[in-house]
């Protein structure tokens, strides 16, 4: 033990002065938690990617393929044509219906 | 401080050393099977990883099994212990740091550096003779020098 003592001082010197260095600590494990918010977070990214990368639907404009062309008299008794578009036809009356009522 | 020594006591190769070891546990590329022995694994491991990247550094030589201890030369300190342990060689310089640092046994630093028990012990025995020689060496030089 005698034999030893010499290299004990030196070594308890040695740890004194080691004492200030500074050692990186293990790092704390936290797999369970990551688990769970890796594939949370890659869906919520996608939901997102998907909602606002997709185009807009186009907006459609229909175009008239009904024109509606009625002859209108004023309190003058003048006659005017008055011409409408429309996409679709409310009420339609045959150019020779008068035919059938009127004969 | 086992890492740093490994590393011929190199900070920052020390330091990723370390990481490195830690992510070899974490990945479990390095299991404990026995607990008993957790202390000598996880020396092994960090000896294993600085061996690895002092040879990637080009920093690892292999000294000849006749190696003879560097003579102290005049300018070393007495409190430069990293100095007095670097002149041992390799083997005897990390089973004395293990027994006499870190408080190991003869037979957990044979474990550790993976040699027989024997080896070992004369690797211990050389060692500290050469370590106390270094000792009065370098404190007859510093009584002589005041």
């Amino acid at each position: 033990m005698e034999d030893s003592e010499q290299i004990n001082r030196f070594f308890a010197e040695m740890k004194k002065q080691d004492e200030q260095l500074e050692i990186p600590a293990f790092p704390a494990v936290k797999t369970r938690k990551i688990s769970l918010w890796i594939p949370a977070g890659i869906a919520a990214s996608a939901a997102f990617t998907i909602l606002f990368m997709r185009e807009p639907a186009p907006v459609e404009h229909v175009s008239p393929e009904v024109v509606i062309i009625t002859l209108q008299e004023d309190e003058n008794q003048n006659q005017h044509f008055i011409i409408e578009e429309s996409t679709f036809l409310e009420t339609w009356e045959s150019p020779t219906s008068s035919l059938l009522t009127d004969y | 401080m086992w890492a740093r020594q490994c590393c011929s006591f190199q900070d920052e190769t020390a330091k990723d050393v370390l990481q490195q070891s830690y992510l070899k546990i974490l990945e479990g590329r390095a299991k404990l099977k026995d607990e008993s022995k957790a202390k000598t694994w996880l020396f092994s491991i960090i000896r294993y990883t600085a061996i690895d990247e002092l040879k990637k550094a080009g920093k690892v030589v292999s000294l000849p099994t006749t190696y003879e201890l560097v003579e102290i030369c005049e300018e070393t300190d007495f409190t430069d212990y990293e100095a007095i342990i670097n002149r041992l060689p390799e083997m005897q310089r990390e089973v004395i740091l293990m027994v006499f640092y870190h408080q190991m046994t003869i037979a957990e630093s044979a474990e550790t550096l993976q040699i027989g028990l024997g080896t070992a012990r004369t690797h211990y025995e050389r060692g500290k003779k050469k370590l106390k020689e270094m000792i009065t060496k370098v404190q007859i030089q510093q009584e002589n020098g005041r």
